[in-house]
């Protein structure tokens, strides 16, 4: 295990956190270029609004999600989508681990 | 996004080692796949109960018929309450699963509902037309709706869903219409027949690939 966590140094720091790994392989089961709402992204992950715009802001940073925000009648709706930036460096994490545990 | 007061907690925002880390993406990936499956397993396999239970009330309606005049009331009355259940268990499915979703595939998706639709429209009124040429029965109300509907809508929605990509759902439309195309060789009262056990084998094996496809590893090749 040493070994697996010596290797770990070599993933994405932005990907290699549980809830942001689990946004962005939520967002990779869409097909490509579709998005999905905040609130239903919310309801998957089980985070609170303010915990997850947070780790959307990270990966915004990073250039792998991006959000638009647009309003349906009165109220604002925010909709999430993985680009495919993001789609490739999940590709990348992916091989690393598979080469990291030699599946 | 204005909200930035929630800080990430450790078990939020923490490291983990690779093999939580594969652990978890497999997890996540495999829920979100049964999330966003707009046709879940159960209901695939109850349309493979459905189709035998239709096309096969039918055919035991019509079998023995000399000359042929078509299939009896009741047999159409349960085929069309069956359909009429799956097509409500498929709204109801496919409403839960698009729930946030937007977006071009999305779109395509719809779109292609609604040309199905179009296609299962115009299979009726030609169906109508030949009524109206003077057609035998043995067509109009045998070979031709046990086989026509579901081989040229299977072929369209099959064109449909390989123009998307999606070729799980190409592949069952298309085995749809080669079952559809293959009945039409069992004659008037066969097709029935044929149609109902290949539609069902065709729809558990769907089924099966489905699940299989939704617990696939994401990590391991």
């Amino acid at each position: 295990m040493t070994g697996a966590l010596e290797g770990s140094a070599a993933f994405d720091p932005v990907i290699h956190k549980p809830v942001r790994l689990r946004i962005v392989a939520t967002l990779a089961a869409l097909p490509e270029g579709d998005a999905l709402s905040f609130t239903r992204l919310q309801d998957m992950i089980g985070l609170t609004p303010g915990n997850l715009i947070i780790h959307l802001r990270k990966l915004e940073e990073a250039g792998y999600v991006s959000s638009e925000k647009t309003r349906n009648g009165s109220a604002p709706k925010t909709t999430v989508v993985l680009t495919s930036q993001g789609r490739a460096a999940l590709d990348a994490y992916t091989r690393s681990l598979r080469d990291l545990l030699n599946l | 996004m204005n909200h930035t007061s929630d800080a990430p907690t450790a078990e939020n925002g923490g490291d983990f080692d690779p093999q939580q880390a594969a652990a978890l993406l497999d997890q996540t990936t495999q829920r979100a796949r049964r999330t966003f499956q707009s046709s879940p397993p159960l209901l695939i396999a109850f349309r493979a109960v459905v189709v035998l239970g239709a096309f096969g009330g039918i055919w035991l309606s019509v079998r023995g018929q000399h000359p042929y005049t078509g299939p009896q009331g009741w047999a159409i009355g349960i085929a069309y309450a069956l359909v009429g259940i799956v097509i409500g268990w498929s709204s109801v499915a496919m409403k839960r699963a698009a729930a946030g979703v937007s977006g071009p595939a999305q779109r395509a998706k719809n779109l292609g509902i609604a040309v199905m639709l179009a296609a299962w429209v115009a299979v009726y009124v030609f169906m109508a037309a030949l009524d109206h040429a003077g057609a035998s029965h043995a067509i109009v109300f045998g070979l031709y709706p046990a086989t026509a509907p579901l081989m040229i809508v299977g072929l369209v929605a099959a064109a449909n869903s390989a123009g998307r990509e999606d070729w799980m759902m190409a592949g069952n439309c298309l085995a749809i219409a080669l079952v559809a195309m293959a009945a039409a060789f069992g004659g008037p009262v066969g097709a029935w027949l044929i149609m109902a056990i290949g539609l069902c084998a065709v729809f558990l094996g769907t089924a099966a690939v489905t699940v299989w496809q939704q617990h696939r590893s994401v990590v391991q090749p």
